[in-house]
């Protein structure tokens, strides 16, 4: 391996030539081909079974997701003015390419269905905007005296009323956005404000944010990292030629993902902090070796110092970037794309800074000559102090970690989930706080779809008996979850026409007591209504049943308890043959998240296995191997324990870095093992060797360390709670490998005395 | 309410006769031609059994069999209606009175034997769809004359007949559809063939008659087909029984007649 490192140093204007040549290409590529992946359907795994069932429901259903708009008025809506708003808006809404006519409800398209004396009357709440008083009036009171409006459409305060457009897949782009939230503004008047909310704009906003934040993060993190490395490096020069080849390698990434035709998905837009954070070690281990080979050999020529810095480091270096591109490759098992293109983008990506790295800074180095550093700086009686310090008081490091591990084990029983999307948004950020106000005042901006499914039995949703239990369940779920606010489903369709039917007593909003009554009361709302609707509560021949549960949340907690609400009717939904599903896109994203975590924990356990079976092969020792992957180990379960005590919730980005954490934490250990084993060739004991080997490579192993910690640190500033719970985790994740591995980890080593037992028996 | 009017005669599809030597093809213009369709005299009476049948994008289909009867009595028209299947709304009535005045809204009843009572239902414009089928009132009426500009645009055969083409831009630039285009037997001004163009000019449906017979020279269409091709959604009607020799009595069209069923 350094042979051919070696000989290729006898060409470097040719390599620096390749180099350069490749990076042109790749970099065409990105400029032309790059494309941003904002729709999230596109990041769910269509073929997994509750995805294939929630498609199909959507299908029955007409299940879609909605924009919701709240017209307010602090002095109420019914006068001319809000009603007017409410009627042009609407409109205005139904002319729109991305949104159906008859997608768009409100009370202005709402049907009434209200009783007379003699009869049943359907017909709209309003069609000319009411001007007298008494018609305001009168418009007021039909409003309240119908509970399928009252608290759905219109407030109960009576200052607010919704608008909700309802939209085809696949239409939410930049675009659209902006110019609903234009026309949003445009109904803006003194007294009336218009608010938009729903989840296509929650996820239109993430998908658009996220990436736009972690653009801004890139510059400040290459500028801090200017600023470490030259602390390391102390030439500026080294130190952007460290930067280039991390640069170079990130163009190479995101020209190879254009290449192949990948989209750049939200996740993928972490890759360039990623790779420029992780791919900087490599440059600063190999300066540092050389810096240390010049000091001692002022004499050499750069032929001498660089191929002696290719023999002594390429090893360790090829060694981390390997166990690196596994916790990135690991990603692999993940069943979701956009995260198993992460993995193995970002994996070549490190691959491509180690190859760079081992060519590129030696090519340099031969065309433009040697760097020069000042005289050696004593400093390796510090490391022989703080070593044997540590080995001295190795109860301190074995007793702390055991402390830290029972601490973090109750740290992790606290962890939950959460898919939600709302979460990822600041406290007091519009979005939140509009959503607050629309479900303060109304049912829920989350949508829950709940599939009963009596597999083909005709008419068996025309059963009073199987209605009775699904109000009976939608009661339940309104009174024990505080987040339901409302549900809909064909029995609140039912109620209503039985109470309306009998002259609107109040004793007759029950569901009808035998079928015959359920089938003609459809019937007469098929003639008299607009039957469009019931195609969104039942299929044609009565076999499936689709209810809509609100939800004032969209975190996992309150989806979930929802869920337990309904499972607890699930035995008596079965007596009468009627199974249970859940579709929508709050089930999709729980799911989802599901999926990825699945899916983590999998490549946790994978990387961590496939580092410690490869470090065993590369030191030839099974047990070095294990003590290897103790402080990653205690990273993983410190990372868990403090999300867990923070109540920072796994979610689709924070699972994402326990394998990743591993695969660069690890790093430090290789490179102390690398040196102490050749360190304990030459030396009497094993605390010998470990003091060389933190003379040697202690400073370059901790210069790693605050580079990795402040590179991710940096993304604290961003504007994104998610990108700050990243940088802020694997900055933690990076500290405690760093320090478990000085610690534990040496006193692991020293007390197994692997290299030293043949030694002693020799010596015995 | 004319469109009302005109739905439940139509309901049983009539066609007038039509007499040859009134014909001469080469002069008519679009809107002769779309005026012979109007003008056809009906059946003073007429029973049928209509067998009605949705099918929606999943082709799950609800089909309904029901009896009618329709006479003309001058300043009014009245309808009675009967549903023989499914089971579960056997007996369940409809009778609709629609009057010539076009001022004059339709009278509706209703008879839900299940409940035993008798209500009225007054149904607005936004009843647009008959019964959760594809058609419209106005589809199932005849849309007056003057409402659309008329353009014959072509002759072709269709079925084996030969028809005029015709296409009918809407004057009222609000209305549900912009324009249809119709075929139209050149011999019997039936209109086989008729495609709808929504608001934005996107084809919305094709209605298309697949059978029609002569009953003592009325043509009346025996299996007709609406397709609404956007949403995927379809209905057919065929008509059964159709017997126009009767004489239905006036006291056939009363409430009393609603309760007590087939």
């Amino acid at each position: 391996m350094e042979k051919g490192l070696i000989k290729l140093l006898k060409t470097p204007w040719l390599v620096l030539g390749i180099c350069f040549a490749l990076t042109l290409v790749f970099f065409l590529q990105m400029k032309e081909k790059s494309r941003l992946e904002t729709d999230l359907d596109k990041y769910m795994p269509q073929e997994h079974p509750a995805f294939v069932y929630s498609a199909m429901a959507e299908e029955w259903f007409n299940i879609k997701d909605g924009i919701i708009f709240a017209i307010e008025n602090e002095n109420g809506i019914y006068n001319t003015e809000t009603l007017d708003t409410l009627k042009q808006l609407t409109k205005r809404l139904q002319k729109l390419q991305q949104i159906n006519k008859s997608d768009v409800n409100s009370l202005y398209t709402a049907d009434n269905i209200v009783g007379t004396e003699d009869g049943l009357d359907v017909k709209a709440f309003f069609t000319k905007v009411p001007k007298t008083q008494e018609e305001l009036d009168n418009l007021q009171q039909t409003v309240r005296s119908n509970e399928m409006v009252y608290g759905r459409l219109v407030s109960e305060s009576e200052t607010v009323t919704l608008i909700v457009a309802e939209l085809e897949d696949g239409v939410f782009s930049q675009e659209f956005y902006d110019e609903i939230l234009a026309i949003a503004a445009s109904y803006h008047t003194e007294n009336i404000k218009v608010y938009v909310v729903g989840r296509p704009i929650v996820e239109g906003t993430l998908a658009l944010l996220a990436p736009a934040d972690m653009k801004k993060m890139i510059p400040i993190v290459l500028l801090v990292l200017i600023f470490v490395l030259f602390l390391a490096l102390r030439k500026i020069k080294n130190t952007l030629l460290v930067m280039l080849v991390v640069l170079i390698s990130t163009i190479w990434t995101f020209g190879l993902m254009a290449l192949i035709g990948i989209p750049i998905y939200a996740v993928s837009t972490m890759l360039p902090v990623m790779l420029i954070v992780t791919g900087v070690a490599y440059g600063l281990y190999l300066y540092s070796h050389l810096e240390g080979y010049i000091r001692d050999n002022p004499a050499a020529t750069k032929l001498e110092a660089v191929s002696n810095m290719l023999k002594a480091m390429s090893i360790p270096v090829i060694i981390t970037a390997v166990t690196t591109s596994i916790g990135f490759l690991s990603l692999l098992t993940s069943q979701v794309y956009p995260v198993k293109y992460f993995g193995l983008f970002a994996g070549f990506g490190v691959l491509t800074s180690m190859i760079l790295s081992l060519i590129f800074i030696p090519a340099v180095i031969m065309a433009f000559g040697l760097p020069k550093f000042k005289p050696a700086q004593e400093k390796s009686q510090l490391a022989y102090k703080i070593t044997a310090s540590i080995i001295k008081n190795k109860y301190v490091s074995i007793i702390g970690t055991v402390v830290v591990i029972v601490l973090m084990i109750l740290g992790t029983q606290k962890l939950w989930i959460n898919s939600s999307f709302l979460d990822k948004f600041e406290k007091d950020s519009d979005i939140v706080l509009t959503d607050k106000f629309i479900n303060a005042h109304f049912g829920g901006t989350t949508a829950l779809n709940l599939i009963l499914d009596s597999d083909g039995k005709l008419n068996t949703f025309k059963q009073p008996e199987v209605l009775r239990l699904i109000d009976k369940m939608q009661s339940t779920l309104e009174a024990d979850v505080p987040e339901v606010g409302t549900s809909f489903a064909l029995s609140n369709f039912l109620k209503r026409m039985n109470k309306v039917m009998h002259e609107d007593r109040d004793e007759f909003d029950v569901i009808p007591d035998n079928q015959n009554l359920v089938a003609q009361y459809l019937l007469l709302y098929e003639m008299s209504g607009d039957p469009k609707n019931l195609v969104k509560a039942v299929n044609y021949d009565y076999s499936r049943l689709n209810v809509t549960i609100q939800l004032k949340s969209d975190n996992s907690k309150t989806i979930n308890s929802a869920i337990a609400v309904v499972q607890s009717f699930a035995p008596d939904f079965k007596k009468l043959g009627i199974s249970i599903n859940f579709a929508g896109s709050g089930y999709k994203g729980l799911v989802f998240s599901d999926l990825i975590l699945d899916g983590q924990i999998w490549s946790l356990i994978l990387c961590i296995l496939i580092v410690i079976i490869l470090l065993s092969f590369m030191f030839k020792n099974i047990i070095i191997g294990l003590i290897s992957g103790v402080p990653i180990l205690i990273t993983a379960l410190i990372g868990f324990g403090v999300m867990g005590f923070l109540n920072i919730p796994l979610n689709a980005t924070t699972a994402l870095l326990s394998s990743i954490a591993v695969g660069i934490g690890i790093n430090f250990a290789v490179h102390f093992i690398y040196q102490y084993r050749s360190y304990a060739i030459t030396s009497n004991s094993s605390l010998e060797a470990a003091q060389k080997t933190m003379a040697h490579s202690g400073r370059s192993i901790s210069f790693n360390a605050i580079v990795v910690i402040l590179g991710f640190l940096v993304l604290l500033f961003s504007v994104f709670p998610p990108n700050r719970e990243l940088g802020f985790i694997i900055s933690l994740n990076m500290f405690t490998s760093f320090v478990g591995t000085l610690t534990i980890m040496l006193v692991l080593i020293n007390k197994s005395n692997v290299y030293f037992q043949n030694k002693d028996k020799k010596l015995s | 309410m004319k469109k009302i009017t005109t739905s439940f005669i139509t309901f049983g599809l009539i066609f007038g006769l039509a007499s040859n030597s009134e014909l001469s093809a080469q002069t008519l213009d679009g809107k002769q031609i779309i005026e012979k369709v109007y003008n056809r005299p009906t059946p003073p009476n007429q029973t049928s059994t209509l067998t009605m049948t949705l099918i929606n994008k999943s082709g799950e289909t609800r089909v309904r069999t029901i009896k009618q009867n329709t006479k003309d009595f001058g300043d009014v028209e009245k309808n009675i209606m009967f549903f023989i299947t499914p089971a579960d709304v056997k007996n369940t009535s409809f009778m609709n009175w629609t009057y010539t005045d076009a001022t004059k809204s339709d009278d509706q009843w209703i008879y839900l034997p299940a409940l035993k009572k008798t209500k009225r239902i007054s149904s607005e414009s936004k009843s647009d769809y008959f019964m959760g089928s594809d058609f419209t009132y106005d589809d199932l009426g005849d849309r007056k004359v003057e409402d659309d500009t008329h353009k014959l645009i072509g002759k072709e055969t269709l079925d084996g007949k030969e028809c005029y083409i015709v296409e009918s831009v809407s004057k009222d630039k609000s209305y549900m559809y912009s324009k249809t285009v119709t075929w139209v037997v050149k011999d019997h001004f039936i209109e086989l063939k008729k495609e709808f163009y929504d608001e934005e000019g996107e084809k919305l449906k094709v209605q298309h008659i697949k059978k029609y017979g002569d009953f003592d020279g009325f043509y009346i269409k025996i299996l007709e087909e609406m397709v609404n091709v956007q949403d995927k959604h379809s209905t057919s009607l065929f008509f059964e029984n159709i017997n126009i020799s009767v004489n239905l009595p006036e006291d056939l069209f009363t409430e009393r007649m609603l309760m007590r069923g087939i």
